[in-house]
């Protein structure tokens, strides 16, 4: 097994008769990789059997070579940011990422001035020093976030970590995880909120009943399903013609007209050769003003994968 | 990592542990538990200080002119001997007779002149009671009764302390350090440490164990302390020096011994069974009947090894039922050295198989 990455081998996990993920093989290099599905797909179950809160009843996973029933080095080159809400009462921000890092063995000072970084990091300076229970929702994401970087870790596991933040910091947070991704670490996040992680993701990978359904670059995984149709959306004067002239002459599964806007959505399984076609109408004075692929973000993916049930 | 640095560990999870469980607000009853004897002490070592002032405003005779006097004597010739008494009352009553004469029942009353006088030697009082000028009846009791409130105290630590409290605040405390954090879904800031499962049992075991050693040694040395307070003098002082001090050493030995026996089992019944309350009730029940046992059997309630570190055998009345005899006292108690040795075995055993139980745990809160 690779040290360099993060592997799931065959790897199963039932709560009682309830799946939680089953026969998950997985690879995941360094960089930023977005674990995608509805609520019960099984991403938290990846997560939490990758840093050992649960383990797995079946297979075998390494996280840089090392198993997570060995947390006294996983923990150690790994941070994670749970999406459990609860936190101790008595800590405040402060006393709760330097009580974690006191347990890396760091002196006081040390753990201190880390700590101080890591909080600058996650933007909540301001509210180190009040109780974690008094915090707003998105503040107490942000607290876990500082705890789980505060040691620098090699592995960033962050689970729904843009729950609950405003704009601005929602912005600042996926500019920390892309500047993190791109130093080389392994930054793996996950979202039910599919149009989120999709412009920031270097892969992504697709779960729905505990299964992975696709995984890799988003344009990657679209060419896995390549027998599945693309889909574009057309803007012209003349959206009715444009359909009729489209079966007629290219690879078209379907046309939709999208009722007053002037635009029709095109189903085909032939990319190549419905684009050839496409710009051999354009210049025909239908008055075709764009052409967007549809289905290149994960949202599209999604619904293909899992017939719609995103 | 090496050894040294485990240990660094869990001493750092210990003291992160111990605000805790110091400040939960589920351990509140637990303070109760192990005040309460300290209280009942202090109140009536109050009430004897008071008695005591109240006796010592009368002034004070020498010992032996208590036992100088005798019934039959006269008022003049107590007074005499002893001086004014510190109390004093007269008052007339009238006492009626019945006899018969000639078949005919014949009642009389006549006055009778009343005396009641009470000496106080610094330690016992005297109630004489005179009638029409002659001693009647001297009812001599102690006001401090050293040996008696020892014996109480001996009582109370091995009834209270170690069957009830120490038990049921070992539950509380012990049985909240893992389940307690998983139902306040916090259990897994901890598990997400560098840090071994057997270091993190460790160091929860510790603040455990401090916190109630804290609160139930503390509780017995103050109740302790309470009992000596009203003999505060040559009586209390002489015993200082001669037992004493060991007495009060062993009640602290088993009071910290009973925390890391009960505790080290609570801990373990935590990690390796849902329901607390049962091994609770399976506990209770086996330490309570372990009189029953044979010896080799009983050595394994951590009672046995509590009540041979105890250094004054609890009192028990003449008419107690033998079959409660048996379940009161220990058959044939170790020396304290070895009741120390046992139990330490004993407890790190427990926490050896508790170990195993932490390396299985998991997060699962919806189901917890």
């Amino acid at each position: 097994m690779s040290a360099q990455e993060i592997v799931f081998d065959n790897v199963s996990k039932f709560y009682g008769d309830v799946l939680g993920v089953n026969r998950i093989e997985l690879r995941i290099p360094p960089g930023l990789t977005s674990i995608v599905g509805p609520n019960g797909a099984g991403k938290s179950t990846l997560m939490n059997l990758m840093c050992g809160l649960i383990h797995p009843d079946r297979g075998e996973i390494r996280v840089l070579g090392i198993p997570p029933r060995d947390p006294e080095r996983l923990m150690r080159i790994t941070g994670y940011a749970t999406q459990f809400d609860a936190a101790p009462r008595w800590a405040t921000g402060f006393d709760f990422v330097v009580s974690s890092l006191l347990l890396f063995g760091y002196s006081s000072s040390m753990a201190e001035r880390l700590a101080w970084a890591a909080l600058e990091q996650a933007g909540l300076t301001d509210a180190a020093r009040r109780k974690v229970n008094s915090y707003s929702k998105g503040m107490r994401q942000r607290v876990r976030l500082a705890q789980a970087l505060a040691h620098d870790p090699q592995v960033l596991v962050l689970d729904e970590p843009l729950n609950g933040l405003d704009p601005v910091v929602r912005a600042e947070t996926i500019a920390l995880f892309r500047q993190l991704a791109a130093s080389g670490r392994h930054v793996v996040i996950s979202s039910h909120v599919l149009q989120e992680v999709d412009v920031i993701s270097d892969r992504v990978v697709l779960m729905a009943n505990g299964m992975i359904v696709a995984e890799g670059d988003i344009r990657g995984v679209r060419e896995e399903i390549h027998e599945h149709p693309s889909q574009f959306l057309i803007r012209c004067r003349q959206p009715a013609r444009l359909a009729s002239l489209l079966f007629e002459r290219a690879p078209v599964v379907e046309a939709r007209l999208m009722e007053g806007d002037g635009a029709l959505l095109v189903l085909t399984r032939d990319r190549g050769e419905f684009t050839r076609i496409l710009t051999r109408l354009a210049s025909e004075g239908l008055g075709i003003d764009s052409i967007v692929p549809a289905d290149e973000n994960v949202h599209a993916l999604y619904e293909y994968l899992v017939g719609g049930s995103a | 990592m090496t050894a040294r640095f485990r240990m660094r560990q869990a001493l750092v999870i210990a003291r992160l542990e111990l605000k805790r469980v110091f400040l939960a607000r589920r351990s509140l009853w637990i303070y109760g538990l192990a005040m309460l004897p300290a209280v009942l002490f202090f109140v009536h070592a109050l009430q004897l200080r008071y008695e005591l002032g109240r006796a010592r405003q009368g002034g004070v005779v020498a010992p032996g002119v208590l036992e100088s006097i005798e019934t039959g004597m006269s008022e003049q010739q107590v007074l005499a001997l002893a001086g004014a008494p510190g109390q004093d009352r007269e008052r007339t009553i009238h006492r009626s007779s019945r006899r018969e004469e000639g078949g005919k029942e014949i009642f009389e009353s006549r006055e009778v002149r009343t005396r009641r006088m009470v000496y106080f030697d610094g330690s016992r009082r005297a109630f004489l009671w005179f009638e029409d000028g002659r001693l009647r009846s001297k009812d001599v009791r102690p006001v401090l009764n050293f040996a008696e409130d020892r014996e109480v105290y001996a009582g109370v630590f091995q009834y209270f302390y170690l069957r009830l409290a120490i038990f049921f605040g070992c539950l509380g405390i012990f049985l909240n350090l893992f389940r307690g954090e998983m139902m306040d879904k916090t259990l897994h800031f901890w598990l997400l440490a560098p840090a071994r499962r057997e270091v993190l049992l460790a160091g929860k075991f510790l603040a455990g164990w401090a916190a109630a050693s804290v609160v139930f040694t503390g509780g017995a040395m103050l109740a302790f302390a309470a009992m000596l307070w009203p003999h505060a003098g040559a009586g209390a002082e002489a015993y200082w020096q001669g037992a004493g001090a060991m007495h009060a050493a062993r009640y602290a030995l088993a009071a910290l011994m009973g925390c890391a026996g009960y505790g080290s089992l609570f801990l373990a019944a935590s990690l390796w069974i849902r329901n607390p309350i049962v091994p609770a009730a399976v506990l209770l029940l086996w330490e309570a009947s372990s009189g029953f046992l044979p010896e080799l059997l009983q050595k394994l309630s951590v009672l046995y090894y509590l009540q041979s570190l105890c250094p004054v055998p609890a009192p028990m009345e003449a008419d107690v039922p033998t079959l409660l005899k048996l379940l009161l006292a220990p058959a044939a108690p170790l020396p304290p050295w070895l009741a120390v040795a046992g139990l330490s075995a004993f407890s790190a055993l427990v926490l050896w198989a508790a170990a195993a139980g932490a390396r299985r745990i998991e997060i699962n809160y919806s189901t917890d």
